[in-house]
């Protein structure tokens, strides 16, 4: 059996006095879908930051695939097939669909810096097939018709999608998206399911921070709860919505309503 | 010690001024030190020309400096401060810097001037010590200022306005805190204390229009050896600035005095970015993630380029047969060379979005390796300026590694430190540079047997090699590296998810930038048969950006067009010469402000529309 994909042992983190992540372990199992739902301020991000390297944990590690990756520069972390999108679309600016998307696949290009800029043969074909295979990614979320625009004249919903196949072409082993229905539309976030159960079964572990329970609710193998930076439940989608403490962690305590 | 200790002081005037700009806007304002010099300037103007008291004097050269300084910063650079990054902004000043002095060319003319001492020269005599009395009235003026803006800022409710806007311009803003003024009135107010620093120091130095650039420089050292922001770090900074470099002066030598300050800036950038007094908690200013750029990536569709691209090439191939006025082919032949520079300054600038202040500097290695080698120990040009470039990058290595914890504008500065720091060796080696006074008898650059001798050949071998680059680069551009250096300009946390080294990128870009340059100043050197330090100095970093400005950044091509323009016009206009320095700061400033996509840009965008109006909406999806 693979190692999980991400296997986080009694993580915290600690901002000044708030407890953002209060001793987190859970594992996420290779080649699943998983979601991370919780309420606003919850921790989700701050899991999520902590498990890329953004912020180091105050206590506990957290590995993927059975390494530890605690120290790696951001960089490091991508090159081991570990490829996260934003919470707010962070799409190149000045820079075409097409490009953006293009530059996903940077740990994928082959040719030596000065082959590149001297554009030989090798490179030329290099780039040439990097964007047939972007233009493909772009015809599969339906937005090879913008591939010539600048990505940030696109409406939102389409930027977080550009950078979703951005990281697709990375190729990742693990793909971290945050909050990617964010400012989707009904049929767009459908059609993201779709898109990520497919890129999941072609082999890529994929985790899910998300608001939209559709979404979540949907498409996921396992939910982890996050609430006040504590795991109160994981299970399968439909463990997780009939757990009490989840109920209660989004609705508040019946008894607290009524006072 | 008393003359480092008067000479501090003035230092530290122009840090306190930086402090406060610092402190409120957020903006390393490097026009500060001009200030200074207007002040003198019209003290001069109202002492000895108008015959005026002293006193009277001195008030109304101060009031008319600071006068002038609100009229600039409510003109330039407050409409500006909120729409540019703050690194933009460092680049925006330095264009006001190259503004202000070229003015003062103009109006006072080149000649410096001194002027008597306010009482006497006679020296104030306590026990064995001898104190000139201008060093009491510094000393004394110095701590009144400082007092009163102390006092302005803890106990006023004008100060606590302007502290807020230091610690949270949005919040200040919401509070209703009209933030342009108050950033007009830091600006203003550094203007007067730029300005009674000037007055008190004329008599005691002299003075010439480019003093100011010697004040901005020192007064800066000042405040990064101190302490951003920090007031009580400007004035600990510039006091130990003008004893060190006077103790430099005494034991090595006048002409290291620079070199030592320098290195002090240097090493204290690299071990203790925020100064020796840090003010405040940090604020993070990373590369230039400005709206400005949110542009889309001005290009031309490829037929048309390269159709375009070989007419023009066609016709400036064609130009040395037209019968030109004396002195156009050279000036063409500058501009081509210069060019190359500038072409290393887009993809550090443009590109990957690092501000360099210090082009000259690399230009300076180059240029003098090459002269050197070839000069000195009859190296064949060709190998001496290979070498000059393999040592312009090694340079720029050096830089990259010692500056790799820097970050925003700490970063630009180094590069700044690093031109000022050529410079100053390039003064102070006499024997091997030729000193202030240059070095002569550089032969021209040949191939094999083949002298490029006249300004025909040496214009195309300038042609020649611009073409190749830019070809070459604008494949370089839209490779996978190309996209790695746009991608760490734009987001460098987004860049970096996606596995891109982006220090490693930085370090390429300034190589890069470092190789043409000193390619660039190489030709320079073998063109002219003469190099000094005086033409590859700050102000010569100053001038190439302009030119990238004025261009168009992130074009390649652009940076001729702005090369052109700023070397062909004084030769075409003899009379607009002495006006050069100024218009080019004029432009800097008003590029940024009216046409940030430069003049390539501009044109680019027009001949983008052109098909449309032909073929009809064909573009669908573009929404604003």
């Amino acid at each position: 059996m693979t190692a999980p994909a991400i296997a986080c042992r009694a993580v915290t983190k600690i901002f000044g006095g708030l407890r953002a992540i209060d001793d987190v372990t859970l594992t996420v199992p290779s080649g699943s879908l998983c979601a991370l739902i919780g309420p606003n301020g919850a921790g989700k991000t701050t899991l999520f930051n902590v498990a890329t390297n953004l912020f180091t944990p105050t206590s506990g590690k957290v590995l993927f695939f059975g390494e530890d990756a605690a120290g790696s520069a951001p960089q490091q972390i991508a090159a081991r097939g570990i490829i996260r999108t934003f919470q707010t679309a962070r799409v190149f600016p000045g820079m075409t669909t097409l490009e953006n998307v293009m530059v996903g696949a940077h740990l994928h290009i082959h040719a030596p810096i000065v082959a590149q800029i001297l554009w030989t043969r090798k490179s030329r074909d290099e780039e040439v097939r990097l964007a047939a295979t972007a233009d493909a990614l772009l015809d599969l979320v339906g937005l090879r018709h913008a591939r010539d625009l600048p990505a940030t004249e696109l409406p939102i919903g389409a930027q977080k999608l550009v950078e979703i196949v951005r990281a697709l072409m990375c190729r990742p082993r693990l793909l971290l998206l945050d909050e990617p229905a964010a400012g989707l539309n009904d049929r767009e976030t459908v059609e993201l399911a779709v898109l990520l159960r497919a890129v999941c079964d072609a082999g890529t572990t994929i985790v899910v921070v998300e608001h939209n329970m559709s979404l979540v609710m949907g498409v996921a193998d396992t939910v982890f709860v996050l609430d006040a930076g504590r795991l109160i439940a994981s299970g399968s989608p439909q463990q997780v919505q009939s757990n009490p403490a989840v109920i209660e962690a989004y609705l508040g305590r019946a008894t607290e309503q009524a006072s | 010690m008393i003359g480092g200790l008067l000479q501090g002081g003035v230092f530290a005037i122009v840090a306190l001024g930086f402090s406060l700009v610092f402190r409120v806007t957020n903006v390393i304002n490097l026009s500060q030190g001009a200030f200074c010099v207007l002040g003198a300037m019209g003290m001069y103007y109202f002492q000895v020309v108008f015959g005026w008291p002293i006193l009277l004097a001195a008030i109304a050269a101060v009031l008319c400096s600071t006068a002038f300084g609100l009229l600039i910063g409510a003109l330039t650079f407050v409409p500006a401060v909120s729409r540019l990054p703050t690194s933009s902004m460092l680049v925006l000043t330095a264009g006001l810097l190259t503004f202000l002095v070229g003015i003062t060319l103009v109006i006072w003319g080149n000649q410096p001037y001194a002027l008597p001492p306010f009482s006497g020269e006679a020296p104030f005599v306590l026990g064995p010590l001898r104190i000139p009395t201008q060093s009491v009235w510094l000393a004394a003026v110095s701590a009144a200022m400082i007092t009163g803006l102390w006092l302005l800022l803890r106990a006023t409710t004008l100060g606590r306005a302007l502290r807020a806007c230091a610690e949270n311009q949005v919040a200040a803003r919401l509070m209703g805190i009209d933030l342009p003024r108050m950033m007009l009135l830091s600006f203003g107010l550094a203007a007067l204390i730029g300005s009674v620093g000037g007055v008190l120091v004329a008599p005691v130095m002299s003075l010439q229009f480019d003093t100011g650039q010697f004040f901005t420089i020192a007064g800066f050292i000042a405040v990064a050896i101190g302490g951003m922001g920090s007031f009580a770090g400007s004035i600990i900074g510039g006091l130990l600035l003008g004893v060190a470099q006077q103790f430099a002066a005494f034991y090595i030598s006048s002409l290291f005095a620079n070199t030592l300050s320098l290195l002090l800036l240097l090493f204290v950038l690299i071990v203790r970015p925020s100064g020796l007094f840090p003010s405040g908690p940090q604020r993070r200013s990373d590369v230039r993630d400005d709206p400005r750029i949110q542009r889309a990536a001005i290009k031309l569709d490829g037929y048309r380029a390269v159709l375009l691209g070989a007419a023009f090439v066609g016709i400036l191939a064609l130009l040395p047969w037209v019968s030109l006025p004396i002195g156009i082919l050279s000036s063409l032949v500058i501009s081509l060379i210069l060019f190359i520079a500038v072409l290393g300054l887009d993809v550090l600038m443009g590109y990957a979005g690092q501000v360099s202040l210090g082009q000259a500097g690399f230009m300076a290695v180059g240029g003098y390796t090459a002269a050197i080698l070839a000069t000195s120990y009859g190296w064949p040009p060709l190998a001496a300026t290979l070498v000059a470039i393999v040592l312009s990058v090694f340079c720029a290595l050096i830089l990259s590694v010692a500056t790799a914890r820097l970050r925003g504008h700490y970063l630009a500065l180094a590069t700044l430190a690093f031109g000022l720091l050529v410079d100053s060796v390039a003064v102070g080696l006499v024997d091997v540079t030729g000193g202030p006074s240059g070095l002569v008898g550089i032969p021209a650059f040949a191939v094999g047997g083949f002298d490029f001798d006249t300004p025909r050949r040496m214009y195309y071998l300038a042609l020649t090699l611009a073409v190749l680059l830019v070809i070459v680069l604008e494949g370089g551009m839209r490779s996978s590296f190309g996209r790695s250096l746009k991608a760490v300009r734009s987001d460098q946390l987004a860049a970096a998810a996606l596995g891109i080294n982006v220090s490693r990128v930085k370090v390429i870009a300034l190589c890069i930038s470092a190789a043409l340059a000193g390619l660039s100043g190489a030709l320079y050197a073998f063109n002219f048969h003469f190099l000094s330090p005086d033409m590859v100095s700050a102000p010569r970093s100053f001038e190439m950006i302009a030119m990238l400005v004025l261009g168009g950044e992130g074009t390649l091509i652009g940076g001729f067009f702005g090369s052109l323009a700023l070397t062909l016009l004084p030769t075409l206009v003899q009379e607009f010469a002495i006006f050069k320095t100024a218009v080019e700061g004029a432009v800097l400033v008003a590029v940024f402000l009216l046409m940030p996509e430069g003049l390539f840009g501009r044109l680019a965008l027009l001949l983008q529309r052109l098909p449309k109006l032909r073929s009809g909406p064909a573009q669908t999806g573009a929404k604003p």
